[in-house]
């Protein structure tokens, strides 16, 4: 299924299996999910979250070195 | 799915490993406000009438910690002034001096913004890449620290503060404590704490209200209560050994949730016995360039300044 990705303002379409969740996309991504927070549909969800088709995931990061 | 367990709402934005509870949006902002708030209290790090004075980078911990503070103000409980430090990093800084300046507009509070540049004549970049050519070896992060306490505590004297908050989180604060035992370095491992205490008057105390939030609800916290901040990483941060202690805490914690606030406890522990065997009372005298306080004849900024100059 599609789903649009939002990385510091970076929009993406990506295509995901169905039942995965906000911690699977991550780890697709390689991003370390403790150092980010992620909204769906413009709500922030936690990791366990199942995305669903035609959703906008947007992954903020909060945790830089230094 | 888990439902917030203060108020039933479905839709929540944390499990803290921690402490197993889960939190709504509104819930979380709440809590997290009420620990600080509770924090400052059980430490004592502001009494009534301060004037505080908030070392504002513009990035998430400091303006989360300006936002709790105003509410003190607010209630007129404290005066609060806000300074940022423009170090003068090219292409990094800029952006953290507008949105602290929007965050200081917002609130309607008083804002200062000095540079290294005018205290000093140099900005970091120029001090690094001079650094470079007499192929000294600090990094960065010393001379930007060694400078950035030196300013804090010259502004802070100069609009009679009484006292300086920092936006230090719990990670920074384990970091801080892992790193000088690793490093041996027993004078400073029993110096850190939620609150400075200098003998010396000269010295502002310095307070850090976020000391015991884990830095990623700093980051929640920030992007739940819709704050402007500045999330970017500094060019110069790459591998300091801070930088190489704090990734390995942070990777502990995955699978030990409870590591920081364990570490921290410990510590506090063992501090006062720490202090007790290492205490010296050391004779600060002035530094003879600026009149800032020094252990020596020279502060560590002027020992850098001279030296330049020379
Ligand atoms: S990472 Fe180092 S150089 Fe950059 S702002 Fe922080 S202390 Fe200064
Ligand atoms: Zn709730
Ligand atoms: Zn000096």
């Amino acid at each position: 299924m599609k789903i649009k990705v939002i990385i510091n303002e970076e929009k993406e379409i990506k295509e995901i299996s169905e039942g995965n969740t906000i911690k699977d996309l991550l780890k697709i991504l390689e991003i370390p999910s403790e150092t980010v927070v992620v909204k769906r549909n413009e709500f922030i969800v936690i990791e366990e979250e199942i995305i669903k088709e035609g959703d906008t995931i947007e992954i903020i990061k909060v945790i830089y070195g230094g | 799915m888990k439902n917030c367990s203060k108020c039933g709402n479905p839709q929540i934005i944390i499990k803290k490993k921690h402490s197993g509870q889960s939190l709504c949006r509104e819930c979380f902002i709440e809590s997290t406000r009420e620990k600080v708030l509770k924090d400052i209290r059980k430490y004592k790090l502001i009494e009534k009438g301060d004037k505080v004075l908030m070392a504002l980078s513009g990035g998430k911990d400091s303006v989360m910690a300006l936002n709790i503070l105003n509410s003190l103000c607010e209630r007129n409980i404290i005066d609060l002034v806000a300074v940022t430090i423009d170090e003068g990093i090219k292409g990094y800084r800029e952006d953290g001096i507008r949105i602290a300046t929007e965050n200081a507009e917002i609130l309607g509070i008083e804002h200062k913004v000095v540079s290294f540049k005018q205290y000093f004549g140099r900005t970091l970049d120029e001090i690094m890449s001079e650094s470079q050519k007499n192929a000294e070896l600090r990094h960065a992060c010393t001379y930007c620290g060694v400078f950035r306490r030196w300013i804090l505590n010259r502004v802070a004297l100069e609009e009679g503060a009484t006292k300086i908050a920092t936006g230090h989180n719990l990670d920074d604060e384990t970091q801080s404590i892992l790193m000088n035992y690793l490093e041996g370095n027993m004078h400073n491992l029993v110096r850190i704490g939620p609150k400075s205490e200098s003998q010396d008057k000269r010295f502002t105390v310095k307070i850090k209200p976020l000391r015991e939030i884990p830095e990623r609800e700093v980051g929640l916290y920030a992007v739940a209560a819709d704050l402007k901040v500045h999330l970017a990483g500094c060019p110069y941060a790459g591998d300091s050994f801070r930088r190489e202690v704090g990734n390995f805490i942070k990777s502990l914690s995955l699978k030990h949730p409870t590591i920081m606030y364990s570490t921290l406890r410990g510590f506090e522990r063992i501090k006062p016995l720490l202090k007790r065997e290492l205490s010296s009372k050391v004779e600060r005298g002035v530094c003879r360039r600026c009149g800032e306080p020094a252990s020596g004849d020279l502060c560590k900024a002027c020992t850098f300044i001279e030296k330049w100059d020379k």
